[in-house]
């Protein structure tokens, strides 16, 4: 066994992240972590990588008993680990974000040619493909995880953690992911894999511990098990199907017509968008990341002004709106990136929720206290948030809590036009069962919902009607009934649609 | 029960800090053959020794509390208002200038020159927001140099136009305000003034709006992530001007206080010299914008300076040294080696 981590407990005060959580790792093995968020698998790792110290238990790594005081101490012990946000510097090359710490030099000066043959090298050696002269800023973020994953090889380790590496990738580019792990393996190199998406996992994994609870609710080999009872023993219930009611469109609530946004390169980042979306109905866009997705919903929610063309909230033109106007026209917005729009960090709970009620919730000016606390503790209790109290820092919350708490301050507002990006993003069942289930009862009550998601499966689970941007346009536009994933990807990836 | 250890815990760090920043000053002490027990006594004696003393520390401290209260507001909305001293420059010379020249009842002439000041220093402050808002000149760049335009302006003025040519010395000052226009002192033969007064009324109001007002909690959320509140609705142009007006215009208060409360008449220098506006943004920085925090900092910052000036007077250490400790102190507070630090370093030892 080349790793083990015997009854290892973690509390803060009085949480307990893990609790006797044995686990272990054997060389060329591909483990999977899953659990709820807050399950304590981050918790876990951290200890394993040096940024914890357990409270009790104790980490054998080669037969060794070991304590790391620091992620350096684990680095040193050949363990490293991708964090789920990537930690590079944009501005640097890929040669340079590898080689980072432990640059080459020729006397005291940094080595560049050095550091690209050490980057081609370990390209070589492992089969990922980068540009090492490249910036990281200009690579995908498939690119930038491989990136991630070689610095971790050049740092010479043989356990590899990866927390939530899926998350933000493309569907291409997660099957590509999944290569280079197989591959990695082959070589000798193992992994601890940490994910919510256990499709992916079954792909992947030799063998899988859930936790629940900061405890581990079973160990099994991916051969002898399947999603449904490895949900089961994540949430520790059986998941409910969501039923939803007959299609019929009413009135359309926003309208937008020819929008288009010029961009800083030739490109241009909107061309002509179209789009209706009516009440009573759930228009899902696809496409990979990056095709315009992020500007179209900044446009309709005033936070970027379009060039040309007209859109209408209600029926009332908001292209020239500013967002508080359009926010009380009908608009609630849950935002793709959480940390950069959704939420201020350092701000509490019930700050955090309070945004975009502030206007509600006041007299003459003054906030009304007792009666933001009602309504955010109530969403606390409705959406199961994980927190200590509404006074705890948001940063102290884990993603799919912070998302669960946006997404219920979205839905707080009650506006009859809701823009959902990425509802679910790093989000464990659970929590998306929750989300899922209370997008789909407004769009029941003739709410109108635009969906952006990078997920296929959410696309197509949650869709009445599926429009495909792609390079700034819309490229295609399928009912539910024949939307599949083959037909969509076609048209995500520019090609045109068939039959 | 878990409140009192918290509250223990955030007063272990200050505490520390000041028995390290002690324990540094009484090197330089020794250094210059200073006793260590005795300077320090002085030190005290000048800060807080009698009532003489602590109300004239206090009145030190009312111009740092104002700019520093001025500051914490701008830093809370995410702007670098570095430009107190102007802002504060042109209050105390606009006060003046209304406390002479404004006809009426001496009241009316010190409300006129209070708000004179308060508008002169909010303008001031609110202009760079506007270059920032309109041309995106950075803030910090544009206050840190609209300071030399309003301090060498106002030297301007009171070296020719409004000049006091009644007395003797030819010094760049305005004539003397008549007694009846002078805020009150609070205390008779002491030095400490109603502008205290304001001070922590301001203290109080900065307080109560950051916390419990729409505005203040959008002045908050703006801080914290001006995406996020874009995102929300949060009109940023208009907050940061209102924001950048209230910190000038507490700046430009300091200056009237200190023209209507000590000085009587604006000096050049007077306010520039003993660096008010760089204490104030030091006790915002220690107290990390907290209203009343900043209020406490500007208090320790005062009876330190005045704690070394009787140092100087009663031994034979330098003042020079008393700045050393002054700033090893700040130095020592504004680190943060928390309770976690320290606890961290326990258990990799252990």
């Amino acid at each position: 066994m080349l790793l083990q981590m015997n009854q290892i407990t973690k509390s803060y005060g009085e949480v307990t992240a893990n609790k006797e959580v044995d686990f272990t790792l054997r060389k060329g093995e591909v483990h999977a972590l899953v659990g709820e968020n807050g399950a304590g698998k981050t918790t876990l790792m951290r200890i394993l990588y040096g940024m914890e110290t357990p409270t009790s238990g104790e980490i054998v790594l080669d037969g060794q008993t070991v304590s790391f005081a620091n992620p350096t101490d684990a680095i040193a012990h050949k363990i490293g680990m991708v964090h789920q946000h990537f930690m590079l510097f944009p501005s640097f090359t890929v040669a340079e974000n590898i080689v980072i710490g432990r640059e080459p030099a020729k006397g005291i000066v940094f080595n560049r040619k050095e550091a690209a043959a050490i980057t081609n090298g370990l390209v070589k050696q492992y089969g990922m493909a980068v540009d090492p002269a490249l910036k990281v800023g200009e690579c995908s973020l498939g690119v930038q995880q491989r990136v991630e994953i070689l610095k971790v090889l050049y740092q010479g380790a043989e356990i590899i953690i990866l927390d939530e590496p899926t998350g933000v990738l493309t569907p291409l580019e997660v099957k590509e992911l999944l290569e280079a792990i197989k591959g990695l393996t082959a070589q000798g190199k193992s992994f601890i894999l940490i994910s919510h998406k256990l499709e992916e996992i079954m792909e992947v994994a030799d063998r899988i511990t859930v936790l629940r609870d900061g405890k581990v609710t079973g160990t099994v080999h991916t051969a002898d098990t399947n999603v449904e009872e490895l949900s089961r023993m994540m949430v520790g219930r059986e998941l409910i199907q969501i039923e939803r009611s007959a299609y019929v469109a009413g009135k359309p609530v926003i309208e937008v017509s020819g929008v288009s946004i010029k961009g800083s390169k030739t490109k241009p980042l909107l061309e002509q968008i179209s789009l209706n979306v009516h009440e009573g109905e759930i228009v899902g866009i696809a496409g990979i990341s990056g095709n315009g997705q992020s500007e179209l919903l900044q446009a309709l929610s005033g936070l970027m002004k379009p060039d040309s063309g007209e859109i209408k909230l209600m029926g009332k033109p908001i292209q020239k709106a500013a967002v508080r106007e359009i926010r009380k026209l009908g608009l609630a917005h849950i935002p793709e990136d959480r940390y950069q729009w959704g939420v201020a960090k350092d701000a509490t709970v019930m700050e955090n929720g309070l945004m975009g009620h502030s206007h509600k919730q006041q007299k003459y000016g003054l906030l009304k206290g007792a009666s933001i606390r009602e309504m955010v503790s109530g969403w606390v209790k409705r959406f199961e948030i994980k927190t200590g109290s509404l006074s705890t820092k948001s940063q102290y919350l884990s993603g799919g809590n912070l998302q669960k708490l946006i997404v219920a301050r979205e839905l707080a507002q009650e506006t009859p036009f809701l823009i959902a990006a990425e509802p679910t993003r790093g989000v464990d069942v659970g929590a998306m069962e929750i989300i899922h289930g209370e997008l789909l009862k407004r769009r029941d009550d003739r709410g109108a919902i635009l969906l952006v998601s990078s997920e296929l499966t959410e696309i197509l689970k949650l869709s009445d009607r599926i429009l495909v941007m792609f390079e700034g346009r819309i490229v295609g536009e399928l009912a539910a009934g024949e939307a599949t994933e083959e037909k969509i990807s076609l048209l995500m990836a520019g090609g045109k649609a068939v039959g | 029960m878990d409140k009192v250890k918290q509250a223990m815990r955030s007063l272990l760090q200050p505490l520390l800090a000041i028995i390290v920043g002690l324990i540094v000053g009484a090197i330089a002490i020794a250094v210059v053959g200073g006793d260590i027990i005795e300077t320090y006594k002085e030190m005290w004696k000048g800060a807080f020794g009698s009532t003489f003393f602590l109300t004239n520390t206090l009145s030190r401290a009312t111009p740092i509390i104002l700019i520093g209260l001025g500051v914490a507001l701008a830093f809370r909305a995410g702007f670098f208002n570095m430009g107190s001293e102007g802002q504060m420059v042109l209050g105390a010379l606009s006060a003046a200038v209304a406390a002479l020249y404004i006809p009426g009842p001496a009241w009316m002439k010190l409300i006129a020159a209070l708000i004179a000041a308060i508008i002169s220093g909010g303008i001031w402050s609110a202009l760079a927001g506007w270059l920032d808002a309109k041309f995106r000149m950075n803030l910090l760049i544009t206050t840190l140099l609209l300071n030399y335009i309003a301090v060498l302006f106002a030297g301007y003025f009171v070296a020719y136009p409004l000049k006091d040519k009644t007395g003797s010395a030819a010094m760049a000052q305005t004539a003397m305000i008549d007694k009846s226009v002078w805020l009150p002192k609070l205390f008779s033969g002491m030095s400490l003034h109603a502008g205290f007064v304001l001070a922590l009324v301001g203290m109080l109001l900065l307080f109560f709006y950051m916390k419990y007002t729409v505005r203040g909690f959008e002045t908050r959320m703006l801080g914290a992530n001006p995406l996020f509140a874009s995102y929300g609705g949060v009109e940023r142009g208009k907050l940061m001007l209102i924001s950048m007006f209230v910190s000038g215009g507490f700046a430009g208060l300091a200056g009237a206080v200190e023209v209507l409360g000590t000085q009587y008449r604006y000096i050049e220098g007077s306010l520039t010299t003993p660096g008010y506006a760089w204490s104030g943004i030091m006790a915002t920085l220690l107290a990390g914008s907290h209203p009343i925090g900043t209020a406490a900092a500007a208090i320790l910052i005062a009876a330190l300076q005045t704690g070394g000036m009787g140092m100087e007077r009663n031994t034979e250490v330098p003042l020079e040294v008393s700045e050393i400790i002054q700033a090893a102190l700040i130095l020592f507070v504004s680190a943060r080696f928390t309770y976690t630090f320290i606890k961290r370093r326990k258990k990799a030892r252990g």
